[in-house]
């Protein structure tokens, strides 16, 4: 401090004060956040995760849209208990799709990374119009309102071509397709297609009939395809118990 | 250019990092609390937020000096 | 220094501080009563109503958003109005620029709690707010900014204050916050519905950046702005050491932005990034001490005050619950506390020991030192000060102790094992053991919007009383005139 220093100085101009403060609170966020979109340890290599087909992400905008990550974590931790209470630990992998990402903060309900498959669809429908028909001791909202409210899908295209802009891989070229094949396969690119995302959705509803009522497409056909595909496309059987620990 | 390479690793940065901040807090406390002058001057600002006091501000406030 | 008129109507716009202070009451008193509404939806669901614009996840935001923007924003507009007028002793440099700041941040509020009622949100915690909203709210932050460092650059005083550096960090740390936790493409220029540019983890570690600064920049660092002009005006003495405040501020600056990632401990976040945000929230206690020893010790010589004045004891409480809060946050950052406390109501309680015994306490005492001199008089009632003030603290105190029994019961719950190695509970029956806790909690909050109420009430009745005073006194002048 030779060059004698004055704090004085920052005190008596607001502009250095700004630069010097502005300096200060940029570092903290800078080393932490920037590596994670550089370092390849962020997001493990695996098969399997794909983006949601059309009806999946017209669920998973219901399921953000009602708040449920208010009550539901998706991120499983790499704990016994949790592994035998929700399954296996959650991969970044599995939620490169996710924008925005939904892994929660609050358990008042159970965990939802790996809740596709354990229930059945009746199940999840009746659940969701009266959780206390199903788990009286619950202090879930009902939410009859999913099964009366047909499902707006005039803007799937325009919602998934906004996901394309932000880099979910759906596509629109014949190239961007042939990309999808390559790393999907045929049946999963056919379903990222934008230009026929419409059909595939109605076709996905009403061949899955995820409501029990095949009349109509309702929002709760959608919220229930989200539910089932969630925890599900990585075969955890194929990999060993520490093949993702480098990516920790 | 080689030595470059010596700060891409993440084993030389970040115990570079910590001296780098470290220096600095001391060195802010030393420069803040090193001589009775400047502790002095400095301490003579404590005394903005009275400077603009009204006539108003007496009451009930300063009652003890 | 020379004072022309006693108000000081002409010297400073105060009209501004006025307008924010008193909706700062209106928004506590909603966000508030939002808030015991959706605990009382947890312990008694039928409240939901099957109602979509009532359920919890949809109302949560609103209390979220009413009481964090409404009540400490518009708190700290106006504080932050009047103490860089008052330290700066210059007026602000545009009354145009200052009221657009007010019409503009009440329509963000009330427009948030509007969508998130409707559906629109972003789901990302504390910036529900979707992407016109957030437009809106840049250009009104850019606004408050040009304001408040212009003011400063007309200072009367050469300079400026330490609580003007706590603002001024708030203000800039904000900015760089909601600017980057809020990028995201609109599926439509016509449609609210936007999807955020990041996903996954970096997504996650974007929004608890955001997150966590939300708390250290919006309801910490600018509470201390508050802390250190507000303290030493009620106390009559000057803060305890203002070499102590220089070393709070550059080290509470530096080091808050590093901890957002104790938030992601053990989950897919490179294990790497959440330990060295532990590391910091650890070191990030002696700043926040510092700051609070600093706050208390102004007291020091004078603790009488704490017996007679209740305002008083409401800044010092604060203060305690900031020491108490600031103690408990690095030790659930340890990875291993957070291993038990992380995803359980502990994490609820935590939070409301700072917002409702620092934040909401430090801004009551600030307000009730600041109103009855906006409106030039004295407060209507100091019993009933003396009454909210424990109200409020009964309630806080029933609130964290329900949230701490039923949290840690929780995390112990869900990993017990019985003697064969399977776990011991279902979920739902970790639900039931948390009913009375939550019903206790719902209380402790009807504690705590009573007493705001109650202060709502008394203000009202200040601000009464401070009009009438004027009008009479413009009366007896307007009388001398005419007789003269």
């Amino acid at each position: 401090m030779n060059f004698n220093f004055k704090h004085e100085w920052i005190e008596t101009n607001i502009g250095l004060m700004s630069v010097l403060t502005m300096l200060a609170i940029s570092v903290g966020g800078l080393v932490e956040i920037a590596p994670l979109f550089f370092i390849d340890e962020t997001i493990e290599k695996v098969e399997g995760v794909r983006p949601y087909t059309p009806l999946e992400q017209r669920g998973r905008d219901i399921y953000t849209r009602e708040g449920c990550y208010t009550c539901h974590s998706q991120m499983i931790r790499p704990f016994r208990d949790e592994k035998l209470r929700y399954g296996h630990y959650s991969l970044a992998a599995e939620s490169q799709y996710d924008h925005p990402f939904q892994w929660g903060s609050k358990r008042t309900g159970p965990d939802l990374a790996r809740v596709g498959g354990k229930y059945s669809n009746e199940w999840h429908v009746q659940h969701l119009v009266a959780p206390r028909s199903m788990v009286p001791e619950s202090v879930m909202p009902n939410y009859p309102w999913l099964l009366s409210t047909p499902l707006d899908i005039s803007d799937t295209t325009n919602r998934m071509k906004a996901l394309r802009k932000v880099g979910v891989p759906y596509s629109l070229s014949q190239p961007e397709y042939d990309a999808n094949v390559k790393q999907f396969g045929e049946t999963v690119a056919r379903q990222l297609h934008i230009p026929d995302a419409q059909e595939n959705l109605v076709e996905q509803a009403n061949f899955g009939n995820y409501d029990g009522d095949p009349s109509g497409i309702s929002e709760m056909d959608a919220l229930v395809a989200y539910l089932q595909v969630l925890g599900t496309m990585v075969d955890f059987s194929k990999y060993t118990d520490d093949a993702f620990v480098e990516y920790r | 250019m080689e030595w470059l390479m010596w700060f891409s690793k993440p084993e030389n940065t970040k115990p570079l990092a910590l001296i780098i901040f470290f220096v600095t807090f001391i060195g802010i406390v030393i420069y803040v609390y090193g001589s009775n002058k400047r502790s002095a001057k400095l301490e003579s600002y404590r005394d903005i937020p009275f400077l603009d006091d009204q006539p108003g501000d007496q009451d009930g406030t300063k009652d003890k000096q | 220094m020379a004072v022309t008129s006693y108000s000081g109507a002409e010297q400073y716009n105060f009209d501004i501080v006025k307008k924010f202070a008193v909706m700062s009451l209106v928004w506590a008193v909603v966000g508030m009563f939002v808030g015991v509404y959706i605990a009382s939806e947890l312990a008694w669901p039928f409240l939901n109503f099957d109602s979509p614009y009532f359920s919890f996840g949809r109302f949560r935001p609103v209390h979220t958003t009413s009481v964090i923007f409404g009540f400490g924003g518009s708190a700290l507009f106006a504080t932050s109005y009047y103490v860089v007028q008052r330290t700066c002793q210059t007026r602000l440099i545009s009354d145009g620029m200052a009221s657009f700041t007010f019409w503009g941040w009440m329509a963000i509020i009330v427009l948030a709690d509007i969508s998130y009622v409707l559906g629109y949100t972003q789901a990302r915690e504390y910036a529900e707010m979707e992407w016109p909203i957030d437009i809106l709210i840049e250009v009104v932050w850019v606004t408050y900014l040009i304001l408040f460092v212009g003011t400063i650059m007309r200072r009367k005083q050469p300079h400026i204050y330490v609580a003007n550096w706590f603002y001024l960090a708030f203000i800039l740390a904000t900015a760089l916050l909601h600017t980057f936790n809020n990028l995201a493409m609109p599926i439509d220029l016509f449609s609210m519905k936007s999807y955020s540019l990041f996903s996954g983890t970096q997504d996650a570690m974007v929004q608890w950046w955001y997150g966590h600064n939300a708390v250290g920049f919006f309801l910490t660092a600018a509470f201390l702005g508050m802390m250190y002009y507000f303290v030493p005006k009620q106390a009559g003495r000057p803060i305890y050491s203002y070499r102590l405040s220089i070393v709070h501020f550059w080290a509470l600056s530096f080091m808050y932005m590093w901890v957002g990632a104790h938030h992601l401990h053990w989950t897919a976040l490179p294990d790497w990034t959440s330990s060295l945000a532990a590391a910091f929230s650890i070191l990030l206690l002696m700043p926040s001490w510092g700051g609070m020893i600093n706050g208390i010790m102004t007291l020091s010589g004078a603790w009488d005050k704490l017996r007679t004045d209740p305002v008083m004891r409401f800044m010092i409480v604060a203060l305690s619950f900031y020491g108490m809060s600031t103690f408990e946050g690095p030790m659930m950052s340890l990875k291993e506390v957070n291993a038990l406390s992380h995803y359980t109501d502990w994490t609820v309680g935590h939070v409301h020991s700072g917002a409702l015994g620092w934040v909401a306490m430090i801004s009551f005492g600030s307000l009730y030192h600041m109103m009855p001199k906006l409106w030039d008089t004295k407060i209507y009632s100091n019993k009933l000060v003396e009454v909210h003030f424990w109200l409020a603290t009964i309630g806080i105190v029933l609130y964290i102790v329900a949230m701490w029994i039923s949290g840690i019961t929780q995390g112990l719950m869900w990993r017990a094992f019985d003697e064969f190695g399977n776990l011991q509970y279902s979920f739902v029956e970790s639900v039931v053991a948390m009913m009375p806790f939550y019903a206790m909690r719902a209380i402790g909050g009807m504690f705590f919007l009573a007493g705001t109420m109650l202060m709502t009430y008394n203000m009202f009745m200040t601000i009464r009383q401070g009009k009438r005073e004027s009008a009479a006194l413009d009366a007896r002048l307007a009388a001398k005139m005419a007789h003269a």
